[in-house]
């Protein structure tokens, strides 16, 4: 494995625990927030789309840092991976 | 909903995250009966909302496995190719399949499931524990990418990550190390189960309510459990998994027999 592939799973590992850490937060800190003020439902609300965001933040985390190490066959696979879950965003909202 | 069934949640939410860093295995296949069962969840909110524990779980502990470079994230980027195409696909069917059905594809699941795992404490029985990881280029790949199809449709259609069926297909026949096999099949869930759960989400088949507190325990049991996952035996957790799923699987078998999941 290349230096370089090492600081890119730091970026990638960054990025998951960024998106884990704030989702828990918003979800737990509404969940109690809840009892005491009305905007307790958006927050919950927040921390569950920020769970919902994560894996396709950390899908165009990855092909950027594919990008940068000039792995054009690995950034164009995470582009097709992150258009089918674009796909599958657009039907989501439509149904 | 009641303090107590909030709590509760946590608590579930919380044991499903907890074992399931321990011993390496998803703990949303113990959610969905759970749901279904004790709370009176039809089968696809039960599977929504199981999805988003599976989002939780695959997120809190891949970091770990990213960080101590255990993942092939090349290798799992281009599995994902498939198994979102196939969760993509099966979340849309699954809105045609009836609970019933589900409810039978899911206890044969979580009886498959506690089978793997039974094996995953045979060996794991003896094996010793962080060894270095053995060069190695992924074999096979047409191979792979078929189970991680097949995979992706099970996690779309019953709310699953799809372990138990690319781990020993990585490890058999791609020739990928066992604990790279299983980091990457982790890290692999996360998008899987995203896909899908933007279907169930828009469908309006995520129960907010109940998702929230199941979240908020499996984000604690699994960030808990991947930091004192190195220094706890995997066996004795699997075990109790087994007995779990079991058990699980026996409460679904009598329920379908006694014309539940209508």
């Amino acid at each position: 494995m290349s230096r370089q592939d090492l600081a890119a799973d730091r970026v990638l590992s960054l990025t998951l625990k960024a998106g884990a850490y704030t989702a828990f937060a918003l979800t737990l800190g509404g969940l109690l927030l809840r009892w005491a003020t009305p905007w307790g439902n958006k927050i919950v609300m927040a921390g569950l789309l920020v769970l919902l965001a994560t894996p396709a933040l950390r899908i165009v985390v990855a092909g950027i840092q594919f990008l940068r190490e000039r792995d054009f066959k690995y950034a164009l696979i995470s582009l097709v991976v992150l258009g089918i879950v674009i796909l599958a965003y657009c039907l989501g909202i439509q149904a | 909903m009641t303090v107590a069934a909030v709590l509760l949640l946590i608590l579930i939410g919380l044991g499903a995250g907890l074992f399931g860093a321990l011993a390496g295995v998803g703990g949303g296949i113990i959610v969905t009966p759970l749901l279904a069962i004790y709370f009176g969840l039809p089968m696809h909110q039960a599977i929504g909302v199981t999805l988003l524990c599976v989002i939780a779980t695959s997120t809190a502990t891949s970091s770990q496995y990213v960080e101590r470079h255990v993942t092939d994230v090349r290798l799992g980027m281009t599995l994902e190719l498939a198994t979102t195409v196939g969760a993509l696909v099966a979340a849309l069917v699954s809105r045609r399949v009836n609970r019933r059905t589900l409810a039978i594809l899911f206890a044969c699941f979580l009886l498959y499931s506690s089978g793997s795992m039974v094996r995953k404490a045979w060996t794991s029985r003896r094996a010793k524990r962080e060894e270095s990881i053995p060069d190695y280029t992924p074999h096979n790949y047409p191979l792979g990418l078929a189970a991680s199809l097949i995979a992706g449709g099970f996690s779309g259609l019953l709310g699953i990550g799809g372990g138990p069926i690319k781990v020993p297909v990585m490890y058999l026949f791609m020739k990928i190390p066992l604990r790279v096999a299983a980091a990457t099949s982790n890290f692999m869930i996360g998008v899987t189960a995203a896909t899908s759960a933007y279907i169930y989400w828009g469908r309006g088949d995520v129960r907010v309510d109940i998702a929230a507190p199941l979240v908020a325990g499996v984000f604690t049991g699994s960030l808990l459990g991947a930091r004192i996952s190195p220094k706890v035996r995997s066996f004795y957790t699997l075990l109790l998994l087994v007995g779990i799923t079991g058990w699980l699987a026996a409460q679904m078998i009598y329920k379908l027999v006694t014309g539940g999941f209508q």
